[in-house]
């Protein structure tokens, strides 16, 4: 099987599963307790915030360990929160876990600014410089696009939400990003960075949140005051330590050298088809691919019995109600339907690609010749 | 001691039929009970369920009232049917300070009060043990039925639990159901059960172009209809290659009513391979183009002896949805996954297609070749 879907998950690291045994099975202890063993735990996990931060090129601030991007998205969005009439900016790009949580604002009263996307999938600068005011309290932008792989220009995104106002805070949902493309927070100068570990070979349900002020955050669960208050619960220690182990040990920029090849390999096969649109805008690791005539899904359906997995972008916008990101970058409902995601990771061979984008490109005009 | 008292209400109708009607009724309601504990005794038009444990009534009650042909049921108490033991029931009657009124009813003719008497007689009794209780004739907030039998017991009961209705499943023969996944067919199932008709169902699915999730929705359906239709056997068939033959070859507007025609004719064969008597579809007259009359005509025009039922025929959406919601398949159907049919679906389909056209159509296919590859290509599950 070739797995084209990185971007939805990604295989655990051998190494990590090792460590998540461990400390699942032999140093479990509740890092909240207070014996010996238990204490342990509690300093390692501060050693793992420390190497985060650093990984992060994060000089100040704090990481909360949450569930993973969904949790981390709502406690920054939700948790920034005040009363009053404050307005907040959100892309049309960002992902369902940012997306929705700006719809309830919404509902919830606030006034909500959605800043669309370039024909690359980039935030719309400008528009975005247009809502931003005094009254802004948070503008939340993704780092790089889980649908098309368009990395966002945190740093000048910063710097005009700066320029106009100094009460805005940024949140920047960095799950496409972290551990696959560099990552500098300092320079960035973001208040809120989102990191989720399935994304880069960490298990599942562990992510984290990069805090620049702690006391401009407020928690969205009450509970036991684990994770200075900010995140109450048991932390999951297992996946943390595994998460630790991942990040100490991927290489980003010999990675993202490896994988701007593979794609840039896919990129040209598939590219050779004239009926085949290729979306290759920024990240190494994603690109969307749209083919003439032909349904994604069923592409994707016909491709899987070759042993070619491919993914269809996030999760619920495969559906009927059309794309509003690709939309949003100016694609008709139809183009919408004929896409699919192509998303790699750094273990797949050339040859792998090419099989793989010699048997998308065979699959689909043998559809494109019954249907068209 | 606690019973069950079952009605049932068309099958007074069926003349010297009846007891082949009745003795269906009786071994449907022991098998929906089936894995329960209870008795089961038949009475002048009753039957009665009793020996249950009473933690299981409730479950008993809903099981019960799936079963076609029952027309409906009471939980009730079994009483002596004297004077005195009767009274001595309602005398442990709280009714705190709710109205209520008191129905007499005696099949027993030699029972020594007349209904109207008891009935007030009884009323007394009531008023003498609840003193904030009030007697109302036309309204009551508690109705207590006094239900007087020649078997010699009597029964007392406060609510009619409406059922099913219809006839006994089984007694109509066994039809075969074109279940695509929408809203329609499932209901157009549970109808013609209600009328008596068995089922199998017969799914067409286009993989790669529709998902397995779709084929997953479809199963879902079938288990969703089990309880009404008892179990079905599932028969799947792959149309990818007719939809493809159809596109590729003969003009987009008639696209879906030669698909229908094809799904039709195998269909037949289904039902001839497995000794079904009638082929069942969801269709509701005007619905969509393939549902006008002209459509259906060109359709059914290719099935040779079977009748089609299409319970739906005269039905609104609304009232379509409201039975689905009923029968508590909607929420199953209302999943967004492509079925077969708005796969290759033209921008304008014919809304009055012809036989002539349509024979000039399929002239261009080799229509039994495509049928014998279906069928060849069946799979069948027995969902239950």
């Amino acid at each position: 099987m070739i797995y084209l879907d990185n971007a939805a998950t990604t295989a655990m690291l051998e190494g990590a599963v090792g460590v998540y045994q461990k400390y699942a099975c032999q140093s479990f202890y509740n890092p909240s307790a207070n014996y010996r063993e238990a204490i342990e735990i509690a300093k390692g996990l501060q050693d793992v915030k420390l190497r985060l931060k650093q990984k992060l090129g994060a000089s100040v601030g704090d990481v909360v360990f949450t569930s993973g991007a969904t949790e981390s998205n709502n406690l920054a969005i939700m948790g920034s929160k005040r009363n009053g009439k404050w307005e907040y900016v959100f892309s049309v790009g960002e992902h369902p876990s940012v997306y929705n949580v700006a719809k309830e604002l919404e509902l919830q009263g606030f006034k909500v600014h959605f800043v669309g996307l370039s024909p690359t999938g980039e935030v719309d600068y400008e528009m975005l410089e247009s809502v931003v005011n005094d009254r802004t309290r948070l503008v939340s932008v993704m780092h790089v696009s889980n649908e098309t792989g368009a990395i966002n220009d945190i740093q000048r995104i910063v710097g005009i939400i700066k320029d106009k106002t100094q009460n805005a805070m940024v949140h920047v949902d960095g799950v496409q990003a972290f551990c696959k493309i560099p990552v500098d927070l300092d320079a960035l100068g973001v208040d809120f960075y989102t990191i989720s570990a399935h994304k880069f070979h960490g298990p599942k349900g562990v992510g984290a949140l990069y805090v620049k002020n702690p006391k401009a955050l407020k928690n969205i669960v009450f509970g036991g005051g684990q994770e200075g208050g900010l995140r109450s619960g048991t932390e999951n220690v297992a996946g943390i330590m595994a998460l630790d182990y991942v990040v100490e040990n991927i290489n980003v920029d010999e990675n993202y050298n490896k994988v701007m090849q593979l794609k840039r390999l896919a990129a040209e096969i598939l590219a050779e088809d004239e009926n085949v649109d290729v979306l290759d805008v920024g990240s190494p690791y994603i690109i969307s691919v749209g083919f003439k005539g032909v349904n994604g899904e069923t592409l994707m359906r016909a491709l899987q019995d070759y042993g070619i997995i491919v993914g269809m972008g996030s999760a619920c916008s495969a559906k009927k109600s059309g794309n509003r990101i690709l939309e949003s970058m100016g694609y008709s409902k139809d183009a919408v339907k004929t896409r699919i995601r192509l998303s790699f990771n750094e273990f797949l061979t050339e040859q792998e690609v090419c099989e793989a984008a010699n048997q998308i490109i065979k699959v689909y005009r043998e559809i494109w010749e019954k249907v068209k | 001691m606690k019973v069950i008292l079952l009605r049932f209400g068309e099958l007074y109708l069926k003349g010297d039929n009846r007891h082949l009607f009745e003795s269906m009724l009786i071994r449907n309601i022991k098998s929906k009970l089936q894995g329960e504990q209870f008795k089961f005794e038949k009475t002048f038009g009753r039957y009665v369920i009793s020996g249950y444990d009473d933690g299981r009534e409730k479950a008993i009650v809903e099981k019960l009232k799936q079963v076609f042909g029952l027309y409906s049921l009471s939980c009730a108490v079994e009483l002596p049917a004297t004077i005195e033991a009767i009274t001595a029931e309602v005398e442990k009657l709280q009714l705190g300070n709710k109205t209520f009124k008191v129905f007499v009813k005696r099949a027993d003719k030699k029972f020594p009060l007349s209904s109207m008497d008891f009935a007030k007689q009884l009323g007394g009794v009531v008023l003498s043990k609840n003193h904030q209780a009030e007697v109302e004739l036309y309204n009551p907030q508690v109705e207590i039925h006094i239900d007087i039998r020649l078997n010699g017991k009597a029964y007392m009961f406060y609510d009619t639990i409406k059922c099913q209705g219809g006839l006994p499943l089984g007694c109509a023969g066994r039809g075969l159901l074109l279940l695509s996944g929408g809203i329609d067919s499932p209901v157009a199932g549970y109808l013609v059960g209600k009328r008596g008709l068995e089922i199998e169902a017969l799914h067409f699915h286009s993989y790669p172009y529709t998902s397995e999730l779709a084929r997953d929705k479809v199963l879902t359906l079938a288990k969703e209809l089990v309880p009404y239709v008892g179990k079905i056997k599932l028969h799947m068939i792959s149309f990818t290659k007719v939809q493809e033959m159809i596109h590729m070859n003969c003009s987009p507007e008639y696209m879906i009513t030669i698909m229908r025609r094809i799904m039709m004719r195998i269909a037949e064969r289904v039902c001839e391979n497995n000794n079904l008597g009638a082929i069942v579809t969801g269709e509701s007259l005007g619905q969509v183009a393939s549902q006008t009359m002209q459509s259906m005509t060109v359709t059914g025009g290719v099935v040779k002896i079977k009748p089609i039922f299409r319970p739906c025929i005269t039905m609104d959406k609304e009232e379509i949805m409201a039975v689905a919601q009923a029968i508590g398949t909607y929420e199953t159907s209302i999943l967004p996954y492509e079925d077969c049919c708005t796969v290759f679906l033209p921008k304008n389909p014919v809304i009055k297609p012809t036989i002539d056209r349509c024979e000039r159509e399929e002239g261009k296919l080799n229509i039994e070749a495509l049928v014998e590859e279906c069928l060849a290509g069946e799979e069948t599950i027995v969902v239950e």
